[in-house]
């Protein structure tokens, strides 16, 4: 293993175990793969049983990485014990603001996660996969598909895969821009050829998902990280992170840091370091005001907070927010939270699917109260019923769309209530010293 | 009357094939139907392709007017998708789309007198780390300013 | 476990067994236990969206919607906490904030799910201080509905039900969050054969009958149960109705027949029955011209007279199957007996399409009881062909012929042909509960008496459909006092002397009417002076 190794073009404090190679512009081929080792835990794969895979991911612990966090191995563990035809999907509809590491993956590792699907492929029994993408993300469609191609020509896909008497065909689906279908039923729904609208749940989507078979549906990296869990054991696999948030995982770093991009860090990794070492820090002259550590859904942290916290699940769970996607956006002190909070409002209004009552309207009504207070025409009553509706809105849908618009809402205008409350008093940005005037139709 | 070409047609007959339900061609068919019709989908483009799929057209209407990526009305030769959300909009996104649209004189989502821009905003486009940034067409334009951003759009012809 | 399995739950405190497999929603609305909903229909399949069915299951921290949860044994379900209000009346306020509360002008008032709703679990302080989303108004979705996409509440039946019912996929839901609006595609016409029952589904004013919309405030009305009398399929309907006449017809469920739904034909039945179309008097054509009007009971007596003056060869009966099997039973035995004549003729009215059968409710047979007609006739041993009334006519054999004509014209396209072989008699006798106007031109030396029948509406009876189903059905409505129920004119005619009871009036709202969601009276009471209405 050489994660630790210093490389000249890595940053101090990363630890390159996923992306140990994705400087090599040659890792994106097929040949450039192998030659780093590539599809070598394949052909371990398939000498182990396929119960053998499962119980690996499940001893090391490994946890969605797609925002829930949920125990991979045991989402397995869900599928009906019989030899009913299953389909692995791999969701790479990455739409939470603030995360960006999946589309690197894509681009720099295509077969990284080709590798890691027919793994698990092989170990839940499923003999075809998709890959739902993003519909923007252009480049690494047609990345993965030059990929797959190489894959099957070199017999890793298709019949009886490498001699093992296993089958299984992989291709891509192309998604046409809804943030909700990076909701796992939102997504088979998309799959579907459908609106991209969340199932009612149950059934689970690993008892009846696409086309009411069963399903399982896993994160880019989630799944990439599999062929590590086979090559390295879930012991090894363990040592990275901590006790309850395993292994390493790929933090998009954003907003107000001078150095932002991808960074590789094992979980527990001090989110104060992630901003001032490997994010560069601010800008001359200004400071840390608030961190948004797991993509915008996940509750805003205070700088005061984001200097104790580690990004874990626990850690970050403890402090009322969550790891999510690991998409850690920073805001420092030039920044307007009511401006912040009211982008975000427009994003959730603008993706909200619709179907269910209260995040629908609820999500409308949000956005045109923070707008009317970024207008200038806020009531101070309105700073209360940001949070009366949001408190409403939580836990009352068919997916989780509807509590992450109600989540930032109650965490921004509760910690940053004086900036709120200097606007609707004053009508003007208490950073910027400004209204806004509506930018945005609704 | 829109007509799908011959190729197209068999382009979406292969879609149909393609995945484990014929109604999963829905999507991509309508990505095919956008591009025969200069990029942007009407009520004729989904009589056509519930022709050939034999889908309702109500069906195939739900889903082209639920995704952003299907366009409801005509744009330029380059569709230019400023990103507007959070960590964008940190890094000025708010001021590179209105510069934009002030060059290229043109208002939000209209199309340029010559026929060759459409200025629009979309939510994240998952580049995050190199914002602001634009995507035209299909390829992102990434760590703009507004000047750069207007640089790469004088060469675009 | 067999299908009939039952489960033990506790629903608000009360002990039931419900059948394995039913959703709470389900086990309580069987349990007359009120529970808020929107797009839940028991007709369609569960779309979950309305969030309004919230309940809390003991041991589950959240609250769940009752639609899309099924029982398990031992589960203890309440919808009366705080939590649950909350959640229902926050849930309901989320309908509104964009509904434009234009009650005063829409036809749903009176029987609108959010005003029914709203009273019972409404939030009452509304804090909605933007602007309203605007949307589509009077769009003209077809032949029969009316659109109102502002207060339209997204619930997705009607969608639910072009696709799932009738399978003709013209409605959808078109762009997403709170831009969603129902519509069809590029003007292509809701227009199936079962579209009003999208109206009635609607809980909301966003779609409305073409037909119904601006006659009458549904407060106005009363309603009453009947059978419907379009088709042999006979479904279970409501007719409602006021002293100016009936104005619209729904269905109601019966599994066993029409489900949840009937047919828009069906939904015309009631245009035969008023007052505008019917036969008010009696009349008779003597002597080469019609005579002034007269008593019913008059010219049923005078017709018991001319009949009782010839043998029962020289007599013929002929009989549709829009009667009622008591009707039919009354006047085959008077003929049987009194008259001593067995040509009882049926009149097939449309025997091309008479099999015929659309897969969901619609039969070929235009008449509710051809079975009970069938059935009788079988009874009293006559079997007869229409050839021999023909040829009885034409030799002049039959020289007295009585007829109980339709009431639903449109569906006797042999109306005018078959008149003119009846009006070849020497003496006819036409009992109608339709105007026809084709006899007021009825020139000749013959005799035609025309006496007034009672419509479907204005009697008890029974119809038996297709499948053999015996129906009951009370009277709901009497649009034609002088008019005789097929019963009195047979005892009349057979010279009985029977005296017309005053009917009494049925009481205006009895236990059997009050639906489930219903407002009642303490919800009015409480709600009365309530005042703050904030910006809503």
């Amino acid at each position: 293993m050489q994660q630790n190794e210093t490389k000249s073009n890595q940053q101090i404090g990363e630890t390159k175990y996923l992306s140990e190679f994705y400087h090599l512009p040659e890792f994106k081929s097929i040949e450039g793969y192998k030659k780093n080792g590539g599809y070598a835990d394949l052909v371990k794969a398939l000498k182990m049983q396929p119960q053998q895979i499962i119980d690996e991911v499940k001893a090391s612990g490994l946890r969605g990485r797609g925002g829930a966090g949920f125990s991979t191995g045991m989402k397995w563990g869900f599928l009906p014990k019989n030899d009913e035809p299953r389909y692995l999907l791999c969701n790479a509809d990455e739409g939470e603001p603030g995360t960006f590491k999946d589309r690197m993956m894509m681009e720099k590792a295509p077969h990284q996660l080709i590798e890691g699907m027919i793994i698990s492929g092989y170990a839940i029994n499923s003999k075809k996969s998709y890959i739902y993408v993003r519909g923007e993300y252009d480049e690494s469609i047609n990345t993965l598909l030059v990929a797959i191609q190489e894959a099957y020509k070199a017999g890793y896909l298709g019949k009886n895969i490498l001699g093992s008497g296993f089958d299984h065909d992989m291709d891509i689906y192309r998604g046409a821009g809804a943030y909700i279908c990076g909701e796992e039923t939102g997504m088979i729904s998309s799959l579907e050829g459908l609106k991209g609208q969340p199932k009612l749940k149950p059934p689970f989507p690993a008892v009846q998902g696409y086309l009411r078979k069963p399903t399982i549906v896993n994160n880019v990296e989630t799944l990439a990280v599999v062929k590590y869990v086979i090559r390295d054991g879930a012991a090894a696999y363990k040592k990275y992170g901590t006790e309850k948030s395993t292994g390493t995982k790929l933090f998009s770093l954003s907003g107000n840091v001078t150095k932002p991009g991808n960074f590789e860090v094992p979980l527990g990794y001090p989110l104060k370091d992630m901003i001032y070492s490997l994010g560069g820090g601010f800008k001359p002259g200004r400071k840390l005001k608030a961190v948004i550590p797991g993509g915008s859904s996940a509750p805003v942290l205070t700088a005061e907070e984001a200097e104790k916290a580690t990004l874990d699940y626990e850690c970050l769970a403890q402090m009322g927010t969550m790891l999510g996607s690991g998409a850690v956006i920073v805001i420092d002190d030039s920044a307007c939270m009511v401006e912040c909070l009211a982008n975000l409002m427009h994003f959730y209004h603008h993706e909200s699917c619709g179907q269910c009552t209260p995040c629908r309207e609820g999500t409308g009504w949000l956005d045109k109260i923070v707008h009317s207070i970024l207008a200038g025409k806020g009531r101070m009553q309105d700073i209360e019923l940001l949070i009366k509706v949001a408190d409403n809105m939580k836990g009352k849908t068919i997916c989780a769309l509807s509590d992450a618009a109600a989540l930032p809402v109650l965490s921004f205008v509760t910690k940053f209530r004086d900036e709120f409350e200097y606007f609707v008093r004053e009508g003007k940005s208490k950073v910027k010293g400004v209204a806004y005037v509506a930018d945005h139709t609704h | 009357m829109f007509q799908l070409s011959t190729e197209a047609k068999q382009q979406v007959l292969n879609e149909l094939k393609r995945y484990e339900s014929k109604e999963s061609a829905v999507l991509p068919a309508l990505y095919i139907g956008q591009r025969e019709n200069n990029g942007f989908i009407n009520a004729e483009v989904i009589k056509a392709l519930s022709n050939v799929m034999e889908i309702p057209e109500s069906h195939i209407n739900e889903v082209f007017t639920f995704y952003t990526m299907y366009n409801k009305q005509p744009i330029g030769k380059y569709h230019i998708q400023v990103c507007r959300t959070l960590s964008c909009m940190l890094n000025g996104a708010k001021e590179l789309t209105s510069h934009l649209c002030k060059e290229l004189n043109v208002k939000l989502n209209d199309v340029t007198g010559d026929g060759r821009f459409t200025v629009s905003e979309a939510e994240c486009l998952g580049s995050c780390g190199t914002a602001p940034m634009m995507q035209i067409n299909d390829r992102y334009y990434e760590n703009l300013t507004p000047e750069s951003a207007m640089n790469l759009l004088r060469g675009m012809k | 476990m067999s299908p009939t399995t039952l489960i033990n739950c506790t629903i608000n405190g009360v002990e039931l067994s419900v059948k394995q497999g039913k959703t709470i929603i389900e086990a309580m609305t069987e349990n007359a236990q009120r529970i808020a909903h929107y797009c839940w229909h028991p007709g369609l399949s569960i779309a979950g969206v309305c969030r309004l069915c919230m309940v809390e299951i003991e041991g589950n921290p959240r609250v769940q919607i009752a639609c899309n949860t099924v029982v398990t044994e031992g589960m203890k379900i309440n919808n009366t906490s705080q939590k649950v209000k909350d959640a229902v009346k926050w849930g309901l306020d989320f309908h509104l904030i964009n509904h434009p509360l234009d009650c005063p002008i829409c036809d749903q008032a009176g029987e609108c799910g959010l005003q029914d709703q709203y009273m019972e679990y409404g939030k009452y302080n509304p804090e909605m201080a933007e602007r309203k989303q605007k949307k589509n108004k009077v769009v003209d979705l077809g032949p029969t509905v009316v659109l109102d996409s502002e207060r339209c509440i997204l619930c997705s039946r009607c969608v639910r039900f072009t696709s799932e019912v009738t399978k003709t996929h013209e409605l959808g839901i078109f762009s997403r969050g709170d831009h969603a609006e129902i519509g069809t595609h590029d003007g292509k016409p809701l227009d199936n054969k079962y579209s009003l029952n999208t109206v009635d589904i609607c809980p909301v004013g966003a779609l409305t009958s073409k037909d119904f919309r601006f006659k009458q405030r549904v407060w106005y009305l009363k309603d009453a149960d009947t059978i419907c009398n379009g088709c042999s399929t006979g479904c279970n309907t409501k007719v409602y109705f006021n002293k100016e006449g009936v104005f619209r017809v729904k269905p109601r469920p019966n599994m066993e027949v029409n489900g949840h739904w009937m047919c828009d034909e069906g939904r015309n039945t009631y245009k035969f029955v008023n007052k505008e179309v019917r036969q008010l008097k009696g009349q008779k054509f003597l002597n080469g011209a019609w005579q002034a009007e007269m008593h019913a009971g008059a010219a049923v007596k005078d017709a018991h007279l001319s009949l009782s003056q010839v043998s029962g060869d020289a007599i013929a009966v002929v009989l549709t199957g829009q009667h009622t099997v008591e009707e039919y039973e009354a006047i085959v035995s008077t003929f049987n007996d009194k008259f001593k004549t067995k040509n009882v003729f049926h009149w097939v009215n449309n025997k091309e399409s008479f099999e015929s059968f659309d897969g969901l409710l619609l039969r070929g047979d235009k008449n509710p009881n051809t079975r009970g007609l069938l059935e009788v006739l079988a009874k009293h041993g006559i079997s007869s062909n229409w050839k021999q009334l023909e040829d009885g006519l034409k030799a002049g054999k039959i020289t007295h012929l009585v007829v109980f004509g339709p009431e639903n014209l449109p569906v006797f396209p042999d109306l005018q042909q078959n008149l003119n072989l009846f009006t070849t008699a020497k003496n006819l006798i036409y009992f109608t509960s339709a105007a026809i106007s084709q006899l007021k031109s009825h020139t000749g030396s013959n005799q035609v008496t025309v006496i007034p029948l009672k419509s479907y509406v204005e009697k008890d009876g029974t119809f038996i459909n297709f499948q053999g189903k015996a129906q009951k059905f009370k009277r709901a409505t009497t649009i034609v006092s002088e008019a005789l129920t097929g019963v009195e004119a047979a005892q009349l005619l057979a010279g009985a002397e029977i005296k017309i009871q005053p009917i009494a009036e049925k009481a205006l709202f009895t236990s059997a009417h009050e639906r489930i969601d219903q407002v009642t009276l303490e919800h009015r009471k409480k709600n009365e002076f309530v005042f703050n209405r904030g910006r809503l």
